[in-house]
C-alpha cells in the first residue's frame, strides 16, 4: 500500500551533527541516534553539536542513489572480506562485530563538461620491405639471403578531439579520499533520483566538507585522464605515441550527490591503527585494506622455520641410521 | 511534441522526468518544488504512525511495523509511445503493381517465369515504428587512408566537420529487419504526421506495431546510430583517399530532436515453385522496395556450361593446329 509523506512535527525535524576530529568528516544524524564514534575511522573524538549555521551554508545536494544493500548483507560480505586473509589478521580485527558496519550517505561532486582537445601525435605506419643480409653456414660459407622485415614509419598528425565528458564522480568528503572512493566506483547512475529527504530517513548522511573549488579541481584532473584515454584510442596507425594534448573544458557543471555505501571502521593495537572497509551501497563492491599482524607473521615465519628444522634433523636421523 | 524545456549545453529537447540530458549529461532545470537542504527527517508512517526509515530492500521508506511502503518520486522510464503516423500515400493496386514491375527485372540469373508464375500469399498494410531525428553534429575524425602514404600503404589524416540530421531514420521494428529498413530508409520522405492511424481507402484494417523499449534504451539507441551514420558520411565524404582503415569519430551532438512514428509499409508474401519469400513497399513512396527473390540454379549451371564448353573447343582447336 501506498502511503502519502506525512507532515512532521518541528521538533522532529531538529538535526543532529558530529564532526570528527581525527578525519574531518561532518556526519548529520537521525535525531533519535548518537554516535559516540566516527563511522569512518572509529575514531572516539567527535564532537556533538546542533546543526545550523555552518550546514546552511553548505551546498546542497542534487541528486541521490538509494541503497539496495542492506545492513545484513552488507555485514556478510565483511565478513566473508576478513574471513579471506584470517590468518595474519590482528585478533581485534577478527573478533570485530561485523555488524558494526554503518551505512551512510557520502556526498561526490557530479562533473559534466565539453572538452575539446588540440593534439599531437607520432603515428607509425608499417609497411614490410624484404633486406639482403650473408651468413655463414656450417661448413664456413658465406651465403647471401633475403628475407622480409615489417619496419614502421613515422609520421607526424596533429588535430581536434571533441567530446562530452559525463558521470565523473569525485568525493566531496574531507573523511573519505577520493583514491578510496575510486577504488568502489561505478555506480550505475541510471537510478540517479533528485534528492529527497525521505531516501535520506533513517540513515546517516555527511555533508559536503570539501568546497566545490576543490571538487571541481579534483574532477578536472579526472576529466583530463579520461579524455587522454579517449585521444590514445582515437589516433590511427598500428601504433601511436601521443606526444601533447591541450584540452579546453566548457559549459561545466558540479553538482552536489549523495551515494550509498557502507563503511566498516575498527581500531586496534595501542597506537589506534585505523582499518576501514567500504561497501559501494548500490553494486556491492567491497575494498578495504586489511592489516597484518607483525607479531602474527613473525610467529609464523619462526615456526615454520622450527618445521624445517625438525624436518631437517629427523632427515638426518634417518639417513645416519640407514648409514 | 511535448518537449517544453531545452538542454541547456546541448540544446537537446528535454522530456518530463528527464533529470539529466540523455546526449551531454547536463541536470535538467528542476521544476519541482521541493526542499533540498540536506536534512534527516523523521518520517511517520500513515497508517500507524510508526517513524519510517529508508528500506534499502524495497528501495522506498518502509514501516517496520505495518509494513507499509511509503511511495517516492518514481524514476521516470516509460516505455516508448507512438507520437504519430505518417499516412498511405500510396494504394493496394499500385503496390501490387511495383511488385510485379520489381519481379519483372530482377537481372538474369533470376527464373524468367518469376513475374507470371509467382502467386501472391498475402499482402498487408502495416505500420512499422521508427524513431525520426533531427541533430547537428561537431564530428572530429582520425583515420588511415591511402591519400597521401609514402613507404607504407597508410598514411594518417584528421579533420572536423560539421554535420546536419535532418529526418535520420532509427528504426524499432522487430518485424522488419535491419536490411529491409537500410533498403527502405530513403523512401519515407516523412511528408505528413496524423495524430491517428488513417485506415486504408478499401477499409482494410492496417496492422499497428508498437514501440517496446523503454525511453533510456531507446536514448542509446538513437545515439549510437547517429554516430554510426556520422562515421558513415565522414567515411564517404570527408577523408581524403579511396581506401581507409581505422575510422575513428567522436562528436558532439547537439539540438537531437526525437520524433516516435509510425510508418506506413506493404508487405507481400509470394510464392514461387512452393517456397515463400517477402517483399516490402514503401506505403509513403512506391518506388522503394526490397525484398528476398529466388535464384535461378539452372541459369547458374548454363552459364557454367556454355563456358566450359567455350573453353573446351578452344583447347581442341589448339591441340588440332
Amino acid at each position: 500500500m501506498d502511503l502519502p509523506v506525512t507532515t512532521l512535527d518541528e521538533s522532529e525535524r531538529k538535526l543532529l551533527e558530529i564532526r570528527c576530529d581525527d578525519c574531518g568528516a561532518t556526519l548529520t544524524l537521525p535525531a533519535h541516534r548518537f554516535a559516540a564514534i566516527c563511522p569512518y575511522c572509529a575514531s572516539p573524538s567527535v564532537v556533538d553539536r546542533p546543526a545550523g549555521e555552518d550546514s546552511a551554508r553548505r551546498a546542497r545536494p542534487e541528486f541521490i542513489l538509494g541503497f539496495v544493500i542492506d545492513r545484513k548483507e552488507a555485514a556478510r560480505r565483511v565478513q566473508a572480506f576478513i574471513g579471506r586473509s584470517r590468518l595474519f589478521a590482528p585478533t581485534a580485527v577478527k573478533h570485530a562485530k561485523v555488524s558494526a558496519v554503518e551505512g551512510l550517505y557520502l556526498p561526490a561532486w557530479l562533473y559534466g563538461s565539453v572538452a575539446e582537445s588540440q593534439y599531437q601525435a607520432r603515428i607509425g605506419e608499417n609497411y614490410t620491405t624484404t633486406e639482403t643480409y650473408t651468413t655463414t653456414d656450417s661448413k664456413g660459407n658465406t651465403t647471401t639471403r633475403t628475407r622480409t622485415v615489417v619496419k614502421t614509419e613515422w609520421r607526424e598528425l596533429s588535430g581536434t578531439h571533441a567530446t562530452y565528458v559525463l558521470d565523473v564522480l569525485v568525493t566531496a568528503s574531507q573523511g573519505l579520499g577520493n583514491a578510496e572512493l575510486e577504488t568502489i566506483e561505478p555506480f550505475d547512475l541510471r537510478a540517479l533520483r533528485r534528492y529527497d529527504a525521505a531516501v535520506v530517513s533513517g540513515w546517516i548522511a555527511e555533508e559536503a566538507t570539501l568546497e566545490r573549488d576543490e571538487g571541481h579541481r579534483l574532477a578536472r584532473s579526472e576529466a583530463t585522464s579520461f579524455v587522454e584515454g579517449r585521444i590514445e584510442r582515437f589516433l590511427p596507425g598500428d601504433s601511436s605515441t601521443l606526444q601533447s594534448f591541450r584540452t579546453t573544458f566548457s559549459n561545466e557543471d558540479t553538482d552536489l550527490i549523495l551515494l550509498p555505501i557502507w563503511v566498516f571502521a575498527a581500531r586496534y593495537g595501542t597506537d589506534g591503527k585505523t582499518l576501514r572497509i567500504l561497501i559501494n551501497g548500490q553494486t556491492g563492491e567491497i575494498q578495504g585494506k586489511l592489516p597484518r599482524s607483525p607479531l602474527k607473521i613473525a610467529v609464523g615465519v619462526l615456526l615454520l622455520l622450527a618445521g624445517l628444522a625438525v624436518a631437517a634433523i629427523l632427515a638426518m636421523t634417518v639417513l645416519g641410521v640407514a648409514l | 511534441m511535448n518537449a517544453a524545456m531545452e538542454c541547456e549545453r546541448c540544446e537537446s529537447p528535454l522530456e518530463r522526468g528527464d533529470l539529466r540530458c540523455a546526449v551531454c549529461g547536463r541536470q535538467a532545470p528542476d521544476t519541482g518544488q521541493r526542499d533540498t537542504a540536506l536534512s534527516i527527517q523523521v518520517l511517520r508512517c500513515g497508517s500507524c504512525g510508526a517513524a519510517v526509515s529508508y528500506d534499502a530492500t524495497v528501495g522506498a521508506p518502509n514501516c517496520s511495523f505495518c509494513d507499509s511502503v511509503m511511495h517516492l518520486e518514481e524514476i521516470v522510464d516509460p516505455v516508448e509511445q507512438t507520437e504519430g503516423f505518417v499516412p498511405f500515400r500510396t494504394s493496394r493496386e499500385s503496390a501490387r503493381a511495383r511488385l510485379k514491375q520489381w519481379l519483372g527485372d530482377q537481372g538474369f540469373f533470376r527464373p524468367s517465369d518469376l513475374a507470371t508464375r509467382s502467386r501472391l500469399e498475402s499482402l498487408k498494410a502495416i505500420y512499422w515504428v521508427a524513431w525520426v531525428c533531427d541533430a547537428r553534429a561537431l564530428v572530429t575524425w582520425a583515420a588511415d587512408s591511402n591519400e597521401g602514404s609514402r613507404r607504407s600503404a597508410w598514411a594518417p589524416h584528421s579533420g572536423t566537420v560539421h554535420l546536419e540530421f535532418d529526418d535520420l531514420l532509427v528504426s524499432a521494428s522487430r518485424g522488419l529487419s535491419e536490411q529491409e529498413i537500410h533498403a527502405l530508409a530513403r523512401h519515407y520522405p516523412v511528408h505528413a504526421v496524423a495524430e491517428e492511424a488513417t485506415g486504408l481507402a478499401d477499409g482494410e484494417p492496417v496492422a499497428v506495431e508498437t514501440f517496446d523499449v523503454q525511453r533510456s534504451q531507446a536514448r542509446r539507441r538513437i545515439v549510437s546510430a547517429i554516430h554510426r551514420s556520422a562515421a558513415a558520411q565522414v567515411e564517404a565524404y570527408h577523408i581524403p583517399g579511396v581506401r581507409f582503415r581505422k575510422v575513428h569519430t567522436s562528436a558532439l551532438l547537439e539540438g537531437l530532436d526525437t520524433r516516435r512514428l509510425a510508418l506506413p509499409a506493404w508487405v507481400f508474401t509470394y510464392r514461387y515453385k512452393d517456397r515463400l519469400y517477402r517483399a516490402v513497399v514503401s506505403g509513403e513512396d512506391a518506388e522503394g522496395i526490397t525484398g528476398s527473390v529466388p535464384f535461378s540454379y539452372a541459369r547458374l549451371f548454363l552459364v557454367i556450361g556454355i563456358v566450359g564448353v567455350v573453353l573446351l573447343l578452344i583447347l581442341a582447336a589448339i591441340a588440332a593446329a
